[in-house]
Formats: structure tokens, sequence, C-alpha cells
């Protein structure tokens, strides 16, 4: 089964221009050994072991540079993760489509669903690569014809995602693609959604994670790949 | 203008992209027969055709900046960004790109609406293409030429999937010169 990775960087603190770099946390997942106490004696050889960095695609770190923080949008206190800067730099974006083709392709997924907007940006070239179809997921009304729709709580009041009747088979190998994951809610949604219909939806895929809203819990057993985990 | 009649005549996938597009009669409202290409991303050889023309086209032109419209352009425009080696700026409905942005209004059938786009994202002498699926009237491609052209980029086409009949025989928007691959579809049972 697909395992799940999650990459981080170093600590940056936030500049005081409007040009925000990413803020990280860094998580190891090899546990650290106990310090040993220094000396003056001590040799590079006992030095405690470490988590290698070498362990993060190379990759990673230029995605994660490349993703603007806007302040209080789309109101204060929210540190918005601006995915278009990446788009902007070539390279980073090729190397993001990348990461998630390298781990999806050959894994029997016919289907890669994208959630309105910003998962339409990510999805398709996946879709393309991978030789699945791309299944869009949208707002209300947006669809024409005969749609599905799946309802799921806002932190003030209700929305809806709707796909279209007939987009997808029961039993297809699914994945979902969202630039972001928060508190999990609309990707929650879409995986009802598809599940209503049959799908096995095999993983959760965004560029970026915001640990402390805790979207990972709220998909349960549902696998989530990330690359980039921001607070 | 049309591929077919520029380049592509006879070209077998332009017949599977025309055929994998569906039409849904009335939507959004009585009178319009709405050309639906999410069967189109359905169909992973027609999808795949559909941009490998586009990348055919301008691979070669040294173009740098390809802009998409929200939300339709979103879903052809980043594939054919990636493998010209250019950045895709999304042009996006108002309030929904963060920071500083500037916005160009065009007329709708009744209203108004507006376009807009990050500051920052085009350089001045940039050479652009903007990817919708579909131009009707050509009021929201012609917003978007003029929001890249604020910033001194320059426009060298526009390239939709689909051409409505109000367009055939107009070969530029704007004085842009525009390309189509395939008209509408008739409802026909099919």
């Amino acid at each position: 089964m697909l395992s799940l990775t999650t990459l981080c960087s170093p600590n940056e603190t936030a500049a005081s221009s409007s040009y925000q770099p990413p803020v990280f946390r860094l998580r190891s997942y090899n546990q650290t050994l106990p310090p040993t106490l220094c000396s003056a004696s001590d040799s590079v050889a006992n030095q405690p072991k470490m988590s290698s960095p070498d362990e993060q695609d190379p990759r990673i770190s230029k995605i994660s540079s490349a993703i603007r923080v806007i302040p209080n949008f789309p109101k204060p206190g929210i540190m918005f993760q601006d995915i278009t800067t990446l788009l902007l730099d070539t390279k980073a974006f090729r190397d993001t489509i990348d990461l998630f083709v390298e781990r999806y392709r050959g894994k029997d997924i016919s289907v890669v669903a994208g959630i309105e907007a910003r998962g339409f940006i990510f999805g398709p070239p996946i879709a393309l690569a991978i030789g699945a179809k791309f299944v869009p997921m949208r707002k209300p009304n947006k669809l024409p014809g005969e749609v599905i729709s799946e309802e799921y709580s806002l932190e003030y009041g209700t929305d809806k995602i709707e796909m279209h009747v007939g987009a997808v088979q029961a039993g297809e190998r699914s994945l979902i693609i969202d630039d972001l994951i928060a508190t999990g809610g609309t990707l929650c949604a879409a995986i009802r959604l598809l599940e209503r219909v049959g799908v096995h939806v095999v993983e959760c895929a965004c560029v970026i994670e915001l640990p402390e809203l805790k979207g990972r819990e709220r998909l349960g057993d549902k696998p989530l790949f990330v690359l980039v985990s921001s607070t | 203008m049309f591929a077919a009649e520029n380049g592509l005549k006879g070209d077998p996938r332009l017949q599977a992209i025309s055929n994998a597009i569906r039409v849904v009669p009335h939507f959004p409202k009585q009178g319009i027969m709405f050309q639906d290409i999410t069967t189109l991303l359905l169909d992973h050889k027609a999808f795949k055709h559909t941009v490998d023309i586009f990348v055919e086209r301008y691979k070669d032109m040294d173009i740098s900046v390809v802009a998409g419209v929200e939300a339709r352009g979103f879903m052809f425009g980043p594939s054919i960004a990636l493998a010209i080696g250019a950045k895709f700026v999304p042009l996006r409905k108002p309030k929904k790109l963060p920071g500083e942005v500037i916005a160009e209004a065009y007329e709708l059938e009744y209203g108004r609406d507006c376009l807009e786009m990050h500051v920052g994202a085009v350089e001045a002498g940039e050479r652009a293409i903007v990817i919708d699926d579909l131009v009707a009237t050509g009021g929201t491609l012609s917003a978007a030429i003029r929001l890249l052209e604020r910033f001194g980029a320059q426009v060298v086409e526009c390239g939709c999937v689909i051409g409505l009949r109000e367009v055939k025989g107009q070969l530029r928007l704007n004085g842009k010169p525009l390309y189509i691959l395939v008209e509408p579809r008739e409802i026909d049972g099919c």
C-alpha cells in the first residue's frame, strides 16, 4: 500500500515585508537518540544520530520556497498559502507534478478527481501523465446535466460539492487532488461523493497541509499524501 | 482560425475531440446548447490530443506565459504550460486571488463581470497565450488580453477548444489571432 510521506523544512522567521517565506516545523520521522552530554573532547563520531535531511526529496525545498504566504487573507488572522507563485516557477511546478506522478503511475488508478478551482490546476496534468480520466468536483450549479451532490460544514453554515452522474464507475480506483488540506471538510465531502457511487478512493493528495487544523485526522483511515507541511 | 483550416485538415484527432464533447440543452438557461467539455476530460486519449495539438503549435513560439481563464481554462492551460516550459498564470473572478491584483471589467449579456490577475505575474516583453475551453462573444478573452497588455506582455494568440459561430470568420480578437480546435456540436441524439 502507498505509504505516507510528509516532508518539511526548518523554521524560517517571517520577514516584515509583504512577502513572507513559508514557515515550517521540522518533524523527524526517524527516532533521534537522546543527546549525549557534550564535552570538549567529543568528536564527530560521538555526536547523536539525527534524522537525515537526505530523506527529503531534494525537489521539495524549492517547491516549498516557491509558495507565497499572504497574511490576513481572506480575513484577518489567516496566513493564506498562495500556490500561484509556484505556478510561475516552471521547474518547481514541473517537480510538483512529477512527485505526484512518480507516486501514482502504475498503481491502476483510473480516476483523478480535482476540487474546484485550484485542484483543476494540479489534477489534469497528473491525470494525463498516469493515463487516468480527470473528474472536476465543483461548487453548486456549475456542472451542466445530471449531478450528485454532497453537503459539508463550514465554520458558519454549509456548502456543497457536485460531481457528474456517470463520470465514474463502481470499482474504479481514484485519487482526489487539491492544492491544500486545512480542516479536511471539502476532501471528506469529495470522498463521500465518490464512495457513494462505489469508487475506491486510494489516496488524497495535496501540495500543502496545515497540520494544526487536523485535516489528516478528519480523513480517518483515508491516506493523505502531501509535499509540504506548513504551520 | 479553425485548426482544420490551418494545417490540421483531416487530422483524426480533431474528430475524436469533437466526438468527446457533450451538448447539454437549455443550460444554464433555455435556448442555450451548452458545450460540455467534462466528457472530453473523461476520454484520456482525446484529452491528450487536445493538449498535444496546442503544445505542438506553441512549443517553438518562444512563449513564456500561458494564462488560463477560471475555471475551465485551468483544466487545459497548466498542461500546455508544463509541456512548453512556460509559467501558468490564472485569471480569476474577483476576490479569489490573494495579494495585489489588477482588474479588467467586461460586458456580459446582462450586466458586467470582472477578471483579475496578480501584479508581478508577468513582465514587460514576455510572450503570452490565453487559453479557455470556449470562445463565444470574446468578451472574457478580450478582458484577458487587456490584463496581460497592461503589464507589457505581448499576447501572441488565444487558444480555445471550441469556437462558437459568432467568431467564425473573425480571425482576430482585439487584434490578436484566435486559434480554435472544433466547432460546437449539434444535439443529434448521440
